[in-house]
């Protein structure tokens, strides 16, 4: 507490809270720019699979058109 | 999806180095605290996050405004991109508010002016996410959260302003202390250099976050597109 702090004769020894602190910030940044990579990454593979789903799908409704012609 | 711009990758650099410069101020160039130790040094990062979430707000009520005269739904992907930075900074700065308190306050929580309009504004803006998940038509999504993100504005000069505007016992770093504030201090220049260097950088780090989020959002519009493409 800060009233007992005063009554000290140097700074109160508050490093843990402070290592705490900064911690906290850094984990907590780094979980979110993971966060961020992830869902890139998981785009990205949607995207692949869609990709490759798409000329099949083409070639259906193309043919599916040639049927009803 | 476009690769990634090289100003991308510069800016990536850049602030990485600024967060590295600003590390070392805080730890080795800003003295310690005469009374409170080295705690003290969580202020420095403590109001540059709280900086950059009310920063986010702000730019997502703008987005709000831009997406309600243009309709233009790059506007509602900017305000969701400001919306979920600002929920992660914002929630930092409760927690390191409340590591701060613990020996300074004697306490890890007090329902202090300053600290419940924070708390409010988090859970506006979390509620925001929320309604987002619960509307299906984008347009009707887009309308209802940009009309969301300007009302829940109100919540942050709410916020700036309530360690001056009611008794509080959150110390004020610009502009007149409450006198039943604790935990105030006087700022040597090293100090100040330290917190405004914070400030500048965590900007960069806004600008550098939104920037690969609004790709993803860019990202995820895409893939919906192929999605609906496949489904038709």
């Amino acid at each position: 507490m800060i009233f007992l702090s005063l009554l000290q004769e140097g700074p109160a020894q508050t490093t843990a809270y402070m290592i705490a602190g900064y911690g906290v910030i850094f984990i907590v940044m780094a979980i979110y720019i993971f966060s961020l990579w992830l869902r890139w990454k998981n785009l990205h593979r949607d995207q692949e699979m869609l990709k490759s789903l798409l000329p099949a799908k083409t070639k259906e409704t193309e043919s599916g058109k040639e049927r009803n012609s | 999806m476009q690769a990634k711009p090289k100003a991308l990758t510069y800016l990536d650099i850049f602030t990485a180095v600024l967060m590295l410069i600003s590390v070392g101020m805080v730890f080795f160039y800003a003295p310690m605290e005469a009374v409170m130790g080295n705690v003290q040094r969580v202020f420095y990062y403590h109001v540059a996050v709280g900086w950059v979430g009310m920063l986010s707000f702000f730019a997502a009520a703008i987005a709000g405004i831009l997406y309600l005269k243009s309709k233009d739904r790059k506007w509602d992907m900017f305000a969701l991109a400001a919306v979920e930075i600002g929920i992660v900074f914002i929630f930092l700065n409760i927690v390191t508010g409340s590591i701060w308190a613990r020996p300074i306050w004697n306490t890890w929580w007090t329902w202090d002016p300053r600290l419940t309009t924070a708390t409010i504004m988090e859970l506006i803006y979390f509620a925001y996410l929320m309604l987002r998940q619960g509307i299906e038509d984008p347009d009707r999504r887009a309308r209802f959260g940009a009309v969301y993100v300007i009302l829940g504005f109100v919540s942050v000069p709410l916020t700036f302003f309530s360690a001056r505007l009611f008794r509080t016992i959150h110390p004020v770093v610009i502009g007149t202390n409450q006198p039943g504030a604790e935990g105030q201090f006087d700022m040597t220049p090293k100090m100040v250099h330290t917190f405004l260097f914070s400030l500048f950088t965590f900007t960069f780090v806004f600008i550098d976050l939104m920037w690969h989020r609004l790709r993803l959002g860019r990202f995820a519009d895409q893939v919906e597109q192929l999605k609906l493409r496949l489904s038709l």
